[in-house]
């Protein structure tokens, strides 16, 4: 098992190291002047500023030589500074990080929390008006982008009906008692979470339906539950049977939470990671942003091998098939 | 797992027709909704200046008589026989009629700059509907061409497809986009089109591959290829058949994601540039006044729901295995 976790580790580091080149290809190779679309159209930048910019950016190198620099750099873990306020790329991450974190953990506990049993129930009874009824609404919740979502909710929620705040994460300020600040940011969290989660949400309930129904339809429960198995413990069964795609799916839906945090971040003035990115391409913020590209993809990367670590955690016959193959089983 | 197909035939050509609907009205967009008449004769002479904006089309009817005449207010020696459906334009400023409510002459209402919302609304679909179709276009081309090269080939070449796919992957299309925006220094058509082709292609790389392989060890292979068949026809005259379906409901859904991505990068303000409008850019201008009026709101919001409801429901994702290989959610 430590040998599989180390071949598949080992596995990914190609793909890391053409991740970190691909990041640096994205932002360095297209035929654009990175220095000068800095400055805003119609603007006359001075000489110096110009010369200053160009030294920051090492633009007078050649792309090779950038690279080197740029890997050597991150490889003792510097990222470069900001080209806003020219603090280091690393700390103005740091910052964001937790509140991204946040968010995204609360909208994972949503999705698989409330989509999981929703799932089981419309499998459990299929054709039922229920089951009917919840396919459609998750149809027309998975076709509302979240952004909309984000739109309607804070027209409903915060502009009308004024139970929650519009955006932010603290509407009291520092002298607050801690239980009160707390409630504030649950309360900042609620919309968020609810617009991250949409899309994960009926995706996960119908995918949890269909593969619910697949395993309830095969012979062996029947004869299981015909031999006098005990419904809970047919219940154990069903789970292990569908514990590999819930594995899949968790390795769909971490890239998409990074991707999906970039609008509601910005739609709720969220102070993480999403609304760093979205500010730094508006602000042609290169280190930043390649900064960020780089860090995306590497949770995806990251995600991915969790995934398969997972799949064999979940199920013995990859397990076993892997053991076997080795010869050590 | 037939009893997990949810649409029902007729459901499904209902959505199909609805895809094909929203085509032809951002198709058509210039003639539905325009301040230019549809016909009008000056000085003795019959125009068509709505016609003009065409795509393709529309350079028989332009002329610089239709380009000089202020048509809201076309002045004597002018009749306007024939008015666009929606007589708005979709740009022009005017305070006076600012946020309108639904009803009377603007059957949805008014934005904050008094511009009619169902002749924007009208012109949001074009951008949606390019982006969406393009990226998936190119995906699929790309992805296609890609994974069967890298099935047939095989050795060096597959190992290096398998690999740069791997990377390409790790990219989330909505970030990638993004960085190719900042990348270019401007945002556009083009960053959203490149940067959803280029991390969408991996998926239909791999399907492509996967079944090819399939293939190779079946009869049908076996038997086209002692009959003398180039490996070039057995994929395109033996195996594209085969693969259409599921590829299509590929499409179907990358369509979708496309839009979702395109509204959204709009939404950000990283998209379309304004004055043309896009669903997202509607909505990321109704914020600014989500106390005053709730219809700049509700309404785009429902032409999304709409055409993402009827591409989900045209791919008939319950049912489809593709959806697996596509992964990812928007």
């Amino acid at each position: 098992m430590t040998s599989f976790a180390l071949r598949r580790l080992a596995s990914a580091v190609p793909t890391l190291l053409g991740v970190v080149v691909a990041a640096f290809l994205i932002l360095n190779l297209l035929p654009s002047d990175p220095v000068l679309n800095w400055f805003p159209e119609g603007a006359a930048p001075s000489a110096e500023a110009l010369e200053r910019l160009r030294h920051e950016l090492r633009s007078e190198e050649g792309p090779l030589a950038r690279f080197a620099s740029w890997g050597a750099a991150l490889l003792r873990g510097d990222l470069g500074r900001s080209l806003v306020d020219g603090r280091p790329v690393g700390s103005v991450v740091a910052e964001a990080l937790p509140w991204t974190l946040l968010l995204n953990l609360c909208a994972l506990l949503a999705i698989y929390g409330l989509a999981v049993p929703f799932g089981v129930c419309g499998a459990a009874s299929p054709g039922s008006i229920a089951d009917r009824v919840g396919g459609w609404v998750l149809l027309l919740l998975y076709a509302l982008p979240s952004f909309a979502a984000a739109v309607l909710l804070q027209e409903a929620f915060a502009v009308r009906l004024e139970i929650l705040p519009l955006q932010g994460v603290a509407g009291l300020d520092a002298g607050a008692g801690l239980a009160s600040r707390g409630l504030d940011l649950v309360r900042h969290l609620v919309l968020p979470t609810a617009c991250l989660a949409l899309s994960g949400w009926s995706f996960v309930a119908r995918y949890t339906r269909s593969t619910f129904r697949s395993v309830l339809g095969r012979e062996f429960l029947s004869v299981a539950r015909a031999k006098g198995m005990s419904r809970p413990r047919a219940w154990r069964h069903v789970l292990a049977n569908t514990a590999v795609p819930f594995v899949t799916l968790l390795g769909g839906i971490i890239p998409a939470l990074v991707g999906g945090s970039l609008i509601v971040e910005h739609a709720f003035s969220w102070p993480g990671l999403g609304r760093l990115y979205v500010a730094s391409v508006e602000g042609r913020d290169y280190p930043v942003v390649l900064g960020l590209t780089l860090l995306a993809a590497l949770l995806v990367l990251g995600a991915n091998l969790l995934v398969d670590l997972l799949y064999l955690a979940v199920d013995p016959r990859i397990r076993d098939a892997f053991l076997g193959e080795r010869g050590d089983a | 797992m037939p009893e997990a197909r949810r649409g029902t035939p007729r459901g499904r050509r209902a959505a199909v027709g609805l895809v094909l609907g929203l085509a032809a009205i951002g198709l058509l967009a210039p003639v539905l909704a325009s301040e230019r008449p549809l016909l009008a004769r000056r000085e003795g002479v019959l125009l068509c200046p709505a016609l003009a904006d065409l795509p393709l089309l529309g350079s028989l009817f332009d002329g610089p008589e239709v380009r000089s005449v202020d048509w809201e207010d076309p002045g004597p020696g002018t009749d306007v026989l024939l008015r666009a459906p929606v007589p708005y334009s979709y740009r022009g400023v005017r305070l006076g009629d600012a946020l309108r409510p639904p009803g009377g002459g603007h059957l949805l209402g008014t934005d904050a700059l008094g511009r009619d919302l169902l002749a924007r609304l009208i012109h949001g679909t074009r951008p949606s509907l390019l982006v969406g179709f393009g990226a998936t276009v190119a995906a699929l081309l790309l992805g296609g061409f890609l994974g069967s090269s890298a099935a047939l080939r095989g050795g060096l070449l597959d190992l290096l497809i398998i690999r740069v796919a791997d990377v390409a992957a790790c990219f989330p299309p909505f970030i990638l986009a993004l960085a190719l925006t900042a990348a270019l220094g401007h945002p556009g058509i083009g960053p959203m089109v490149a940067g959803i082709g280029l991390s969408r292609w991996t998926s239909v790389a791999r399907y492509v591959r996967g079944e090819i392989l399939r293939f190779k060890g079946g009869d049908l292979w076996a038997s086209a290829r002692a009959s003398g068949a180039s490996s070039r026809r057995l994929v395109l005259r033996h195996l594209l058949p085969l693969l259409a379906p599921p590829l299509a409901v590929m499409g179907a859904f990358g369509v979708a994601q496309a839009i979702i991505m395109e509204s959204g990068l709009s939404f950000l303000g990283l998209g379309v540039a304004p004055p043309t409008p896009s669903w997202g850019t509607l909505l990321a201008e109704a914020r600014g006044t989500l106390d005053a009026a709730w219809w700049p709101v509700v309404f785009p919001s429902a032409a999304l729901l709409l055409a993402l409801g009827a591409l989900c429901l045209a791919a008939d994702l319950s049912g489809a295995p593709a959806r697996d290989e596509v992964g990812g959610l928007p």
